[in-house]
């Protein structure tokens, strides 16, 4: 009597070989790469749930003990150093992934019905990416987490109205203290996991029900058979990225040394120690830095960082609901208005990104702004031109209102000196005009996507 | 509109709360039309305690403040009520700072220059002065009282005639010590300040010159503490802050025409160096630049009152109040009897006065050019013993040192490699400590003494190696750990690509 056959006359077992014998992944005109960034976010997730909880067998949370047992485990525990490493290393990998896997999803309009849910589900999981990052980098309770945790969520009050309630929630008290790291340990060890189990789960129930997208246009393409044909090159794919791994984790122990992509434990945190200058978040928060950086402290009778974070919650609101917006794609029509979208969101995080690192700076303590801002603009005009001539080269995109309103703020704000602010406000303006000036003219939308 | 309504409703409370005699203030006007007391102004007014309210009516009804500009100069200073309150009972000052009743000569201003009135009378100063704060004002020196509406005799006979007053100072440090020297009195203000400055002053140089060869150019009270403006020494704008004191002593001794004719104990003529040789010196920068309030200033070796050149037998007990353990080791040396025998000051012999420098062990040796070797050369030739220990001090310190340089700059390599660097930091600490002491017990010039603290600089300098080797260790392990794991990876990715392989064929065939 084989396993198989004691598991099936149990389990019924039939069904579930019979959909995975005939499930298929779409092979279309683009690379298949893109269909295996998911797999590999989830992969990372992986990592992240086997040193995490590798990790917790010797750190203990506590005003008194976090960064002593977190020193201990990178200096005492056997291979502590290691899983300590990879934790870091893979939890950057994973949002790179992650980050990846939803602008090809984007780009490539996977979106679309009837797979709007898979998408807002996606996003759901990109901010409880973001979640893990921010309430783990305060677990080692050193000075530089905890400076960002103390920025990170004073910026929460800029929310209307129950803004100062949410963050003492957040910090559990006024300041951020060691009720903020007990807080900050069950959200990262216990909420934020079995939130994310879930959603996951939801996700992939969608996927396996509704099958991977195909490009527009090539629904009826052939397929590639997903076991064993695919599993195989997404494990082939997963063992390669564990080779990067574990070399990145060996040989860079504490991160590339670029801002937001290190954790070197450095000193404890001191909470009546003054906050030092250059504290900055992990790289997938810079943007969002930068831009409460761009902002004065009071705009229109509203304070700075509110306008700025509305201004966030306004572009994430559109993220969100992109397969609604996108009623051309819906109709398997080209649109490549919202493939201009995703570029713009490309180059209008990438400038900002860029600003936070001061490129162009030079090594001085405090860098020429203005040096940076055209450094930065200079980088980021290259890139859109780069990508819109892409576009019109492969696919006879000629609608570039969004980027081209990116760009003309980059240029304003880097080039011709105006402030970040005003020269957004012209982007935006003529970001609307574009858009009013090419609502009725389908000929404009480009050939192909 | 609703501000200029909201502005005339909080003018209108304002006036309401003012005393009577003030409220015409309000609306007077320059010459130009524009109102005096700016909303600024009037502001301030409204933000006055009862009290201060009630002593700025009695000041204006009493005329001694009469006018909105003197109000005005007065609301300019920005004092705090229990200040301004002192201010608004005193008519001396009161008066000598309304520029409409006195002569700029004797005006007390907020911008002396501006007013071209005396530099001395600087009316920012004055209400900052401690002896001000302390409720103890002009006629405390001055005499007469603060409740005098005019000039009276009791103010013109507590000081000598004007031209004598400045032709001889000798006056000064008698009429200061009436209160100063009178320990019941001060009491009252601060129960820790010394009264024992006058009988101090007059055996110092200072007081010598002053005192008994009447020569006024000779520092007395305020040459040093100034006149209006005095606060205590703990202040920073104090003149004789120990930051602040190289440069007040500077005014004279680094004056060379102040200074000339004047002669050391030796009838050297007296140099005007030592205020720049101190300040580029390993005290003058800790203490001006660093912040060290540690480090001495000039007082911290000569004295404040009793200010004298230290003797050749006494320097050295100037050092011993921070380099204690140097010199009990001095003291129990052989040197300590040659040097007594030549009469040379002790520390200063080799670390100088002024300009100490922060001492290298290049001092050290028994090469020409070291300290050592150039004074044994001229004072003690050809002994042996003393050879040896000089050259075995250097040595060991070379090796010390250059050991220290070889193993520290490890402890940020290894750090960024991830690797356990707590052993290493804990043995390169051990070697700072010892490398410290064994530089102190130099100055026991005994070679036993010199051993016994240079023996835990070397442990602490072969563990520091041991750490570094360790840690290599461990990472060359993570390397070959690195490449075993690659292999295995590599092994099953290869199969699992011949295996794709194999399935693609496979697909074509069918």
């Amino acid at each position: 009597m084989s396993l198989y056959g004691w598991l099936d006359r149990r389990y019924e077992l039939g069904p579930l070989v019979r959909f995975l014998q005939h499930k298929e992944v779409p092979v279309g005109t683009h690379s298949l790469f893109w269909y295996y960034l998911g797999g590999l976010t989830l992969f990372f997730f992986s990592v992240q749930i086997g040193t995490g909880v590798l990790l917790l067998v010797y750190y203990q949370v506590g005003e008194q003990t976090s960064y002593e047992s977190i020193r201990f485990i990178t200096t005492k525990v056997p291979f502590g150093w290691l899983l300590r490493s990879l934790h870091c290393w893979s939890a950057h990998l994973m949002i790179v992934s992650l980050v990846l896997h939803m602008f090809s999803t984007m780009l490539l309009k996977a979106y679309r019905p009837p797979r709007e849910l898979t998408w807002v589900t996606g996003f759901v999981l990109f901010a409880l990416a973001l979640g893990f990052g921010f309430s783990g980098y305060l677990l080692p309770w050193n000075e530089l987490a905890f400076f960002a945790t103390a920025v990170g969520t004073d910026s929460v009050k800029a929310v209307p109205g129950i803004g100062d309630w949410l963050m003492q929630v957040l910090r559990g008290g006024v300041d951020v203290s060691g009720n903020t790291l007990y807080r900050f340990f069950a959200l990262h060890v216990v909420i934020l996991p079995l939130a994310t189990f879930a959603v996951v789960g939801v996700h992939l129930l969608f996927i396996q029900r509704q099958g991977m997208a195909a490009p527009r246009g090539h629904a009826a393409s052939r397929g590639m058979r997903f076991f064993p044909d695919f599993a195989l090159r997404d494990l082939l794919i997963w063992l390669l990225c564990l080779l990067l791994l574990a070399s990145l984790a060996v040989f860079l122990p504490y991160g590339p040394r670029i801002p937001g992509v290190e954790w070197e434990l450095g000193r404890k945190a001191n909470p009546l120690a003054p906050a030092y200058p250059g504290i900055k978040p992990e790289w997938y928060f810079l943007w969002v830095y930068q831009l409460l950086k761009e902002f004065p402290p009071h705009l229109l009778r509203i304070e700075g960082p509110q306008a700025a974070l509305a201004v966030v919650t306004v572009l994430m609101g559109i993220w969100a609901v992109v397969p609604w917006l996108d009623r051309r794609a819906s109709r398997e029509q080209p649109s490549p208005a919202f493939t201009d979208l995703g570029v713009a969101a490309i180059l209008f995080i990438g400038f900002l990104t860029l600003e936070a690192w001061d490129i162009g700076g030079g090594a001085a303590a405090q860098p020429d702004v203005r040096a940076v801002a055209r450094a930065c603009a200079i980088l980021t005009l290259i890139g859109g031109f780069a990508a819109n001539a892409l576009r019109f080269a492969f696919f006879r995109h000629t609608w570039f209102v969004f980027t081209g309103a990116v760009l003309l703020q980059a240029a304003l704000h880097g080039l011709a000196g105006l402030s970040y602010l005003a020269a957004g406000s012209i982007g935006a303006v003529a970001a609307a005009v574009g858009l009013v000036l090419t609502r009725d003219r389908p000929a404009l939308a480009g050939k192909k996507r | 509109m609703t501000a200029i309504l909201i502005a005339c409703v909080v003018a209108a409370a304002t006036t309401e709360s003012l005393p009577e005699p003030v409220r015409p203030f309000l609306s007077a006007k320059a010459k130009d039309g524009t109102k005096v007391l700016s909303d600024k102004d009037v502001e301030k007014l409204a933000q006055m305690p009862e009290r201060t309210r009630q002593l700025l009516g009695a000041a204006v009804e009493s005329v001694i403040l009469g006018s909105a500009d003197h109000l005005r100069i007065l609301l300019s200073l920005d004092l705090p009520p229990q200040d301004m309150d002192l201010l608004l009972q005193d008519n001396c000052i009161l008066c000598h700072s309304d520029p409409g009743n006195v002569r700029p000569r004797a005006l007390f201003s907020p911008d002396p220059a501006k007013q071209k009135s005396n530099p001395l009378l600087d009316l920012r100063e004055f209400v900052g002065d401690t002896h001000f704060r302390r409720g103890l004002s002009c006629s405390g020196c001055h005499g007469g009282s603060p409740k005098d509406e005019s000039m009276t005799e009791a103010i013109a006979k507590r000081w000598p005639k004007e031209d004598e007053r400045h032709r001889d100072r000798s006056w000064i440090p008698d009429f200061c010590t009436r209160c100063h020297s009178d320990p019941a009195f001060m009491r009252g203000f601060n129960p820790t300040l010394a009264t024992d400055q006058l009988s101090k002053y007059k055996e110092s140089k200072h007081g010598i010159l002053l005192l008994r060869e009447k020569d006024s150019r000779a520092a007395q009270c305020v040459s040093c503490h100034g006149v209006h403006g005095i606060r205590a020494a703990k202040s920073r704008k104090s003149a004789v802050n120990p930051q602040r004191l190289p440069d007040t002593c500077g005014v004279c001794h680094a004056n060379p025409q102040h200074m000339a004719g004047y002669k050391t104990d030796s009838g050297e003529p007296m140099p005007v160096s030592q205020v720049a040789e101190y300040k580029a010196s390993v005290h003058g920068k800790a203490l001006l630049e660093k912040g060290d309030l540690g480090a001495p200033s000039c007082a911290g070796c000569h004295g404040s009152h009793a200010p004298m050149p230290p003797a050749v037998a006494s320097v050295a007990q100037a050092c011993r109040r921070c380099h204690a353990l140097n010199g009990q080791l001095f003291d129990a040396s052989r040197h300590k009897i040659a040097f007594e025998k030549n009469k040379w000051p002790e520390c200063g012999q080799c670390h100088g006065k002024h300009a100490i420098a922060r001492p290298t062990d290049a001092l050290i040796g028994d090469r020409p050019g070291t300290l050592c070797h150039d004074c044994h050369a001229q004072h003690a030739r050809d002994n042996a013993l003393c050879d040896k220990t000089s050259a075995r001090f250097r040595a060991a310190l070379d090796e010390l040192s250059s050991g220290r340089a070889e193993v520290a700059p490890h402890e940020i390599e290894l750090a960024e490699k991830g690797l356990d660097v707590e052993p290493l930091s804990r043995a390169v600490t051990e070697l700072d400590e010892a490398l410290l002491q064994t530089r102190s017990r130099m100055h026991s010039f005994d070679l036993g003494t010199f051993e016994r603290a240079a023996a835990p600089a070397g442990e602490a300098l072969v563990k520091a190696r041991q750490s570094i080797d360790t840690a290599n260790a461990d990472y060359r392990f993570r390397q070959r750990g690195l490449l075993a794991a690659i292999g295995s990876i590599g092994v099953l990715a290869l199969a699992i690509a011949l295996k794709l392989r194999e399935l693609g064929r496979r697909r074509k065939g069918q």
